[in-house]
This record gives C-alpha cells, structure tokens and sequence, in this order.
C-alpha cells in the first residue's frame, strides 16, 4: 500500500507541476508596454533593449511567471522620436490595455509623460538621464539613475579626489548634453574649481576644432565631454591638435566600441558606469552568456543591466498587485512601487525609489588604462 | 476609443498641414519647403502663450496663427521675388536658421523644448472632442481653400503658377497673389501647430525639422498636387497606413522597416506610374 502510494505521489508530482505551468500558460499574462526605438539611428542601441527584455521576460516565465501568470510585453517601435512614441503610446494604452509603459531616450519619456498622467498609466523610465525627468508627473518614475548621480559624483571626483582646479566642459546641444554640462559646471564650481571653457557643439556636427579651440584657450587641466556616439571622434580630434589634458566622460563613454575606436588616444580617460561589472556580479555573467547564445557583443552593457532590472521590477508590481487583490491598473501599479520602494535586483542591485521621482545608485567610475576600464573607485 | 481618436486628431492636424501646403506649392507654384517652421511658430507661440500667461487656448491658438502670418510676409516679402531653385533655397534657410534659434533659447526650453502645456478639456472624452475640433478646423481649411482656388482668384493663381509673365500682362499683380496665398497657408500650419501644441502637451524644435517637409509634401504628392481632396487623401493615407502595420503582430524587428519600406515604395510607385497622385488628372503632355 505505502509502495503504491510512495509511486501514485511520485508519477502525480511532475503530472501536477505540469499541469500547473500549463495553466500558468494559460492564465491571462500581466502585460506590460515598452516603447524602444527598433528602426531608425538610435536602433542599434534599441533593438538590443529589446532583445534584453526577452531575455528577461523568458527568465521570468521559465522560472513561474508573476504569481503563477505570464509576464508578456508588447514593444512599439519610436525611432527615439517624439511624434512617433505619442500615437504608440495612445496604442499600448487604449487597444493593449497595458497600465505600465517602459521608455527611454529623454524627448521620448517627456512626449509620453502627460498621456501617462492623463491615463493614470504608470511610465518607468529606464535609459534617459534628463534631470527634467523627475519633475514630470505623478504617473512618471525612473528606474535608470538621472545625470546628477553619476555627473555629481564624477565632478567632485575630478575636484576633490585629482585635484583638478580648472575645467573646460563641452557638451552636445541636446537635452542629455545642456542638462548633464550644467550639472557638471555647477558642482565643479561649488566644489572651488573653475570652468574655463563651457562650449556646446552641434548634434549632427563632424568637425569639433572651434569648440576645442575655445577650450585650449581657457589652458584647462581636465576637460569634460558630455556626448553621445561622437565622443570618439572629439577626443580624437582633441588629442590631434595637441590638446593632452584628462577626459572624463559620463556612461555613455563606458563602451568597449569607444575603446576600439580611439585606441591609444583612449588612455587616461575617466567615465563613470551606474552598474557592476561581471567580475563583481555573478548575474551580469549570465546576461553575457545569454549574449553569446545570440553571436556578438552587446551594445552598452549597463544600459542592458537596467533593461533586464525594469522587466524585473515591473514583475515585482504585478506580484504586489496580485498579493494584495487589486485591480491591475496604472494607479495601483504606483501605488505597488512606492509600497515596495525597495528593489533588489538582479543586474544593478539595490534600488531605492525616492519621494522626488529619483532613485539612489552607487557610481563606478573607471579609468582607460591599457586598452582596458579598469576600476578607478566606487562612490556610495 | 482613445487611441482612433488620436490617430484621428493626428490625421486631422495633417490634413491641414498638407491642404495649406498644397495651395503654396501645388497651386501657386511656389517651391518652399519651410512649412514646417511655420507649423513650429504656431506651436511655440500657443505654448508658451498658455504657459505663462494661463489665457484660454482659443486666444492662444489665435495668437500662435498671428505669428505665423506674420513671419510668413516677413519671409515673402523679402524672398517671394525671387522663385523656382533660389526660392526652395532661401526658404531652407529661413526653416534651419528659425528652428537653430528655437534650439538655442532658453525661454523656447532648447533642445529639451516645452513638456507642461497646459491641459485643455480634459476627462474622458478629451481625445474625442479634440478630434471634432480638429476635423471642424480641417473642413473650414478645406472648404476655404476649395472656395478660394474654384473662383477668379484661384484662376489668376493657377494662371500665375503657369505662367507669370503672362499673367502679369493680363493685369494680375502675381506678387500681391504670392504674399496672400503663402499667408494664408502659413496662417493654417499654423493653426495646426497649436492644436499639435494643445493636444500633444509637449513639443520639441525635432518635430519640427526638414524632414517634415517630406513628409507634408509626400502627402501632397500622393493624394494629387493642385487637387483639393489629394492632400487630405494623402495625409490619411499617409499616417493611417503605419498605424495599421502595428497591427499586423509581425515581430518588432520587421515592423519598422516594412513601414519604411511601404512608405518608399509608395513614392516611387506613384512618382512613375500616376505622377498625378490618387485624385488628379493626367495633365496633358506629362509623363504617364
């Protein structure tokens, strides 16, 4: 009898668990919007979001789902353009009936934000780093650290801790750069240093020797790039007119691409990084491998860290909404991330949600030496 | 729901766009491509009206048309003397140099423009008024070029067009006609751009680049140029069409290029095999 019952329980277990991942299957899926650019300039960064957030979801789904449902996510395409992401938005909201949008790129987020606020749809910011970001509504948090994290701490890095007394900061005339410049200037400039030079050069400009011109005139003993994918070509052109003086850059610079790109013109260079690296992380490891089962190496490998803990955190407020039997809805979905506040997660760590629509992260700042990033310090 | 009725707004605000951009270039024959900084000073305009002064949209749309009027004259009177390849020139100058300075100034927000416009006519039913308002606006825009162009004015603007030489003999003043219908399309682009402004909430100097002159004049081009209902075919056409691709639960990877690919092919299809778009005539002697 015991025998009968010890192979009944034994052929039941896998039947039962079985059963239960196929109506886990079968339940309705929380669904969640993301609005990337997939086509378009920025789409090489976009497309490998995406792919991250698969990779996430399909981990999430492997390892139960949300509290037994699917996770499943629907992604519009917005070439990083305001006009686009406003219709897709409309789209997610009123035909998917998704209550929480994720979105990156600053003019995308800012064009989103008063449909999230109309709605009552949560919108997670997960990439752009526009200081605007925080003040943009009630429905409108980030998950991705805003530029006065890293920027704050980079600037009185370079004042306090390398002694840097004058600064030249020259930045791309869009929203990312004037934000983060500012910042730049303001905090080296409280922290006693001097800017000599504060020039904005052209988003779509190839020739850089006016504004670098400008900066060697102020003599200064570090310059702060705040760009995008043409900070290869500014440092290389700096370091061809005879311009040897430290850079530093935000994380947009900690790209191996950038290394291979400006080679030994690289040395020396400071960036700063808002996520851990393999070596220090285990879990970073593994997204890495997931990388190498797709045949070439990521772009932006900390920005893929914050793709993977967005999807992470938006299944952990489905799970509180759930817990608590409440209605899925973009209100309660807010109501979740501000109950839990605290996030531990998988690629980035810890994560806590301010009051002010802001998050606290440490920030790694690397130094180029030998061709490498290697770790320069970690601030708290 | 709210999302057709985006789209619906959207199609809507292009509709005017392409009919007012259809009298300069289609009807009047004048080669400019700086629309889009028209429709921009109309956006900027009743945005910033409704930011810092909290007047009613009404008067700030009002207010947003008036700049655009104006700067259009501005912009006619010095350059309208001159047409064909000069003309297409210095209109693209006036477009890149006007929206250099709405990047560059801080009370237009520069680059990261201008997120807290006011909320008009909010609640459910928001999306859905907005539409009628707009549809309303597009007809009246419709209607006026229509009445404008059937009559002896639009026979003298054609003639112009044609001919200015000849017109000019015949006693018609093509520089007095040139100034009126480029105020009158630039006033509605600008209308456009404060119901862009209103609706959207947030506008940026990229949405108001040269390449929404492609877009605006592949409308045109695709509904039938010098056609009344060519411009308003081309801009349903025209922003409906992606909108409906997303539908087609096609990976996200293959959506963007299949809308780019339609959008291209669309051109060249119509370029070579109906040059006179969707709703025009054959034109006598012209390519087939």
């Amino acid at each position: 009898m015991t025998e009968k019952l010890s192979r009944r329980l034994v052929l039941s277990v896998p039947a039962a668990l079985w059963a239960g991942g196929a109506f886990a299957q079968q339940k309705e899926p929380f669904r969640f919007g993301a609005l990337m650019p997939t086509t378009g300039p920025e789409a090489g960064y976009g497309l490998d979001f995406v792919k991250t957030y698969e990779m996430a979801v399909k981990d999430i789904n492997d390892n139960g789902g949300v509290a037994g449902r699917p996770l499943e996510m629907i992604v519009l395409d917005t070439q990083a353009k305001p006009e686009l992401a406003i219709n897709a938005a409309n789209k997610l909201i009123e035909v998917n009936k998704v209550s929480v949008i994720i979105t990156a790129w600053s003019s995308v987020v800012k064009a989103v934000a008063p449909i999230a606020n109309r709605t009552a749809t949560l919108e997670l910011n997960m990439g752009a780093n526009s200081p605007d970001i925080a003040n943009l509504g009630e429905y409108v948090y980030t998950v991705f650290p805003l530029a006065e994290v890293d920027v704050t701490a980079l600037a009185k890095y370079t004042r306090e801790k390398l002694g840097k007394t004058k600064a030249a900061v020259l930045y791309i005339n869009n929203d990312t750069g004037i934000g983060g410049a500012k910042i730049y200037r303001d905090v080296f400039t409280s922290a006693g240093g001097q800017v000599v030079a504060f020039e904005a050069y052209d988003p779509k400009a190839t020739d850089f020797t006016g504004v670098l011109l400008k900066a060697r005139v102020g003599n200064p003993d570090v310059v702060h790039i705040h760009g995008l994918s043409e900070l290869p070509q500014v440092i290389a052109q700096m370091r061809q007119l005879g311009m040897l003086q430290q850079v530093t850059s935000y994380s947009s610079g900690y790209n191996p691409k950038l290394l291979a790109q400006l080679g030994p013109a690289a040395e020396g260079l400071i960036v700063t990084s808002l996520a851990p690296t393999a070596t220090t992380n285990p879990n970073v490891a593994k997204l890495l491998d997931l990388w190498k089962q797709v045949g070439r190496a990521p772009n932006g490998l900390p920005y893929l860290q914050y793709a993977w803990d967005s999807t992470v955190v938006v299944a952990d407020l489905f799970a509180w909404v759930d817990k608590n039997k409440l209605p899925v809805t973009g209100e309660n979905l807010r109501k979740a991330l501000l109950e839990i506040r605290t996030f531990d997660l998988p690629m980035t760590g810890k994560l806590v949600v301010t009051d002010d629509h802001r998050i606290k992260k440490p920030v790694y700042l690397y130094v180029v030496k030998n061709g490498q990033f290697t770790p320069l310090d970690t601030i708290a | 729901m709210e999302y057709l009725a985006s789209t619906g707004v959207l199609i809507g605000i292009y509709i005017i766009l392409a009919t007012s951009y259809n009298l300069i270039i289609g009807y009047g024959g004048l080669n400019t491509i700086a629309h889009p900084i028209f429709f921009a000073l109309g956006a900027y305009t009743a945005a910033l009206l409704g930011i810092d002064t909290g007047l009613p949209a009404v008067i700030c749309i009002a207010a947003g048309i008036g700049v655009a009027v104006v700067a259009s004259v501005a912009l006619a009177v010095t350059t309208l003397r001159v047409s064909g390849d000069y003309l297409l020139i210095a209109s693209l100058g006036f477009q890149l140099g006007l929206l250099q300075a709405v990047n560059n100034l801080d009370f237009t927000g520069g680059p990261a423009g201008l997120s807290n416009i006011p909320l008009t006519l909010g609640g459910p039913a928001r999306g859905w008024l907005y539409l009628m308002i707009t549809a309303a606006l597009a007809l009246v825009v419709i209607w006026l070029a229509q009445r404008s162009m059937a009559g002896p004015f639009g026979r003298a603007v054609r003639a112009m067009r044609d001919d200015e030489v000849a017109c000019a003999a015949l006693g018609r003043g093509p520089f007095a006609m040139k100034v009126v219908i480029f105020a009158f399309g630039c006033g509605a682009a600008g209308l456009a751009g404060g119901m862009y402004a209103y609706y959207y909430q947030y506008i940026s100097p990229e949405q108001f680049n040269v390449a929404q002159s492609a877009t605006i004049l592949t409308m045109v081009v695709l509904g039938g140029l010098g056609t009344i209902w060519g411009p308003v075919i081309g801009a349903f056409v025209l922003v409906a069409l992606p909108q409906a691709i997303t539908f087609l639960q096609l990976p996200s990877s293959l959506v963007g290029p299949l809308q780019g690919l339609i959008f291209t092919s669309l051109v060249i299809v119509f370029l070579f095999l109906r040059p006179q778009g969707l709703v025009g005539t054959p034109v006598a002697g012209a390519a087939p």
